[in-house]
C-alpha cells in the first residue's frame, strides 16, 4: 500500500504545490526582487518627479555621489554610529544575559525589564527621550544642573541618538544571549563548579565558548540593526547638527522624499545594500572558523 | 546552617541588585509615565519633580479630544490584523509545499525565498514606495500593507516547525481519505498553533511598531497609523510635552503589554531556527 502511495506521488507532478506558493511568491516579485532590480536600473538613470525611469545615463549619478565629500561624512557618521551601538549594546545585553542565566523565583522580573524597550515603537520612545533630552527644563540638564542642547550641539547629539538606539536594540541582544547561554548544560556548570572552577572561569571557559554560536549571531545583529536604524535620528536629529548624525539610511530618506532626487537615492541604497551584504560576508567566512558548535 | 543563610541572604542582595538595573534599564518608560500626568506649567518649572501633588488627566484628555488618537489605533489595528492574517496563511501554504511536497524547482523556489531575507526592507524601501505610487495606493490600507503580507523569515519559521511533523500523520491521513488540504486544515495547522501563535505575537510587535514604510505611503490624518500620529506631536511648530507624554503612553501601551505577557512566545519565535547551534 504504502509503495503504490510513493510511486503514485513520484509520477505526477501536481500543480498544488506551485499553486500554494503562488501568492508569496507574487509579492515577494512585487515586493523584494522587482524593487530591488528596479533600485539598482535607477541608480544608472535619470528619473522624473515620481521615481520612474526617464533615462539611461550611465556612472553619471554613481560618479556624482560617490566624488562628493559630503557622502562618505555620512557613511563615516553611519560606521562610527554601528561600532558605538554593537560595543554598548553587545556589552550592556552580555551583563544582563549574565546576570539571568540562573532561574530563580521572581528572575522573570528583571528578564522582562531588560528586554521589554524592544517592544516599544521608536516614535513614542523618540518623545520620551525628547523630553529627557531637552534644552529648556529637559529631565537631563535638569538632573545635571547644565543647559545642552543635547539633540542640537555635537558631539552630544551622536551619543543622544546612540543611546537611544541603543536602549531600543539590547532587548534582542539579550534574549539570544540568554537562550544560548541557559542551553549550556546545568550539569556541565555544577561539575565544573564542583572542581573549583570560579564565577569568572565559568563564564570565561564555559558559558562564552558553548555559547559562541548566539554571541557571533548578537554581535552581527547589531551591526545591520543600527544600519536601519531610522526613527530616531528622523525624531530626535533630523540628521543634525550640520550632518553629524545623517546616516546613510536618513541620506537615502532626505534624498527621495524630501529633495525628490530619486537616482541618488537608489545609488544610496545599493551602496548600503552592498555594506550590508559585506558585513553578512564577513559574518559567513569568519564563522566557520571562530564558532564552535555544540 | 550558616552557609545557607549567608547564601540567602546574598541571593536576596543579588535579587535586588538585577532588579535595581532593570528598574534603571527601564527608567525611562517610568519617567514617560510619571510625566504624563503633569499639566504643561509644571512642567515647564524648575527643578522637575517625578512626582507631583497635583497630578492631572488633562494630557490624557487632550490627547483624546485634540488629536484623531483613536482612529490612528483603529488604522494599526486594521493594519495589524490584515498583514498578520495573510503572513500566516500565506507563509504556512509556502511552508507546507515546502516541506510536503516533492516538485521540479523546489529549490529554486526554496532558495528564492531566502533570498528575500537577504535584501533588507530600507534598501528597497524607496522603490517600494515609487510602485505604490504608481498603482495610486498612497493613503490606503492596501499600500500600508501590501509589502508586509508575506516573509520570507515566517516561511523559514513556519517551514522549521512542519519539519518536525512525522511524515506518517500524511499517509495515515491519506489513507483515511484526507486531502492535502484537509490534512493543512485539520492536522497540519492545529498541530501547529504554539508557533503560530509565537509568530502572530512577534508580528504584532513588529508590525505595530513600523515607522519608515508608514510614514511615507501615508500623509493625512485619517490614515496615519498610531507610531505617525505621534511622531506628528513631535515634530509640530509647538510642542506639547504633556500631550506628547500622554499620546506615547498610549501608544506604547498595546505593544509593552502583549510583549509582557506574551514574552515566551516571542522568544520562541525569535530564536526558533534563527541561530544554529
Amino acid at each position: 500500500m504504502q509503495t503504490t502511495y510513493r510511486k503514485k506521488q513520484r509520477r505526477k507532478v501536481s500543480p498544488l504545490p506551485y499553486l500554494l506558493l503562488l501568492p508569496s511568491m507574487a509579492l515577494f516579485f512585487l515586493f523584494n526582487f522587482y524593487p530591488f532590480l528596479k533600485a539598482v536600473i535607477l541608480s544608472f538613470s535619470l528619473t522624473d518627479k515620481r521615481g520612474n525611469f526617464a533615462k539611461w545615463v550611465g556612472l553619471d549619478n554613481w560618479v556624482r555621489v560617490l566624488e562628493k565629500e559630503s557622502f562618505w561624512k555620512v557613511v563615516e557618521v553611519t560606521l562610527e554610529m554601528a561600532a558605538i551601538n554593537l560595543a554598548v549594546t553587545f556589552l550592556i545585553a552580555l551583563v544582563f544575559a549574565l546576570l539571568s542565566v540562573r532561574k530563580v523565583r521572581f528572575s522573570k522580573w528583571y528578564q522582562t525589564m531588560y528586554a521589554l524597550p524592544m517592544a516599544i515603537a521608536s516614535s513614542p520612545a523618540a518623545a520620551i527621550f525628547l523630553f529627557i533630552y531637552r534644552q529648556k527644563n529637559g529631565l537631563l540638564n535638569n538632573l545635571l544642573g547644565t543647559s545642552i542642547g543635547w539633540t542640537r550641539q555635537m558631539p552630544y547629539a551622536l551619543w543622544a541618538v546612540c543611546a537611544m538606539t541603543i536602549w531600543m536594540h539590547v532587548g534582542v541582544s539579550f534574549i539570544f544571549l540568554l537562550v544560548g547561554f541557559r542551553n549550556v548544560s546545568q550539569d556541565l556548570l555544577e561539575s565544573a563548579w564542583l572542581d573549583g572552577a570560579g564565577p569568572f572561569a565559568r563564564i570565561r571557559y564555559l558559558l562564552i565558548p558553548l555559547a559562541s554560536p548566539q554571541l557571533f549571531f548578537v554581535f552581527f545583529l547589531n551591526i545591520a540593526s543600527s544600519f536601519r536604524s531610522f526613527a530616531q535620528i528622523r525624531l530626535l536629529t533630523g540628521g543634525g547638527p550640520a550632518n553629524g548624525t545623517k546616516t546613510l539610511i536618513y541620506y537615502i530618506y532626505e534624498n527621495a522624499i524630501i529633495n525628490g532626487r530619486f537616482e541618488t537615492a537608489c545609488v544610496q541604497a545599493i551602496f548600503l545594500f552592498g555594506l550590508i551584504l559585506l558585513v553578512t560576508q564577513i559574518q559567513m567566512a569568519l564563522e566557520k572558523r571562530m564558532v564552535h558548535y555544540q | 546552617m550558616s552557609d545557607t543563610k549567608k547564601w540567602g541572604w546574598r541571593g536576596a542582595a543579588g535579587f535586588l541588585i538585577r532588579l535595581a538595573l532593570g528598574i534603571a534599564f527601564i527608567s525611562p518608560l517610568i519617567v514617560g509615565l510619571c510625566f504624563s500626568f503633569q499639566d504643561e506649567q509644571t512642567l515647564g518649572m524648575y527643578p522637575l519633580k517625578l512626582l507631583v501633588s497635583n497630578p492631572t488627566l488633562e494630557n490624557y484628555g487632550k490627547v483624546f479630544t485634540d488629536i484623531p488618537i483613536l482612529l490612528y489605533l483603529a488604522n494599526t489595528g486594521i493594519v495589524c490584523v490584515t498583514a498578520i492574517f495573510f503572513q500566516i496563511i500565506l507563509c504556512s501554504l509556502a511552508a507546507y509545499a515546502f516541506v510536503f511536497f516533492e516538485f521540479p524547482m523546489k529549490k529554486i523556489l526554496f532558495s528564492l525565498v531566502l533570498t528575500t531575507t537577504m535584501i533588507p526592507g530600507e534598501v528597497v524601501v524607496i522603490t517600494n514606495y515609487t510602485t505604490i505610487q504608481n498603482m495610486d495606493l498612497i493613503n490606503t490600507y492596501a499600500g500600508l500593507v501590501l509589502p508586509s503580507l508575506v516573509s520570507g523569515a515566517s516561511i523559514f519559521l513556519m517551514r522549521q516547525y512542519f519539519l518536525t511533523i512525522p511524515k506518517d500523520y500524511r499517509e495515515a491521513a491519506t489513507l483515511d481519505g484526507c486531502g492535502n488540504m484537509g490534512f493543512f486544515f485539520h492536522i497540519v495547522m492545529p498541530l501547529s498553533v504554539p508557533t503560530l501563535s509565537s509568530l502572530v505575537i512577534y508580528l504584532f510587535v513588529q508590525i505595530y511598531n513600523q515607522f519608515f514604510w508608514p510614514l511615507l505611503v501615508t500623509n493625512t490624518d485619517r490614515m496615519r497609523t498610531i507610531q505617525i500620529g505621534i511622531s506628528m506631536l513631535v515634530t509640530a511648530d509647538v510642542v506639547d510635552y504633556g500631550q506628547i507624554l500622554a499620546g506615547a503612553t498610549v501608544a506604547i501601551l498595546p505593544s509593552a503589554l502583549i510583549y509582557i505577557f506574551g514574552q515566551d512566545y516571542i522568544i520562541r519565535g525569535m530564536t526558533a531556527g534563527g541561530v544554529k547551534g
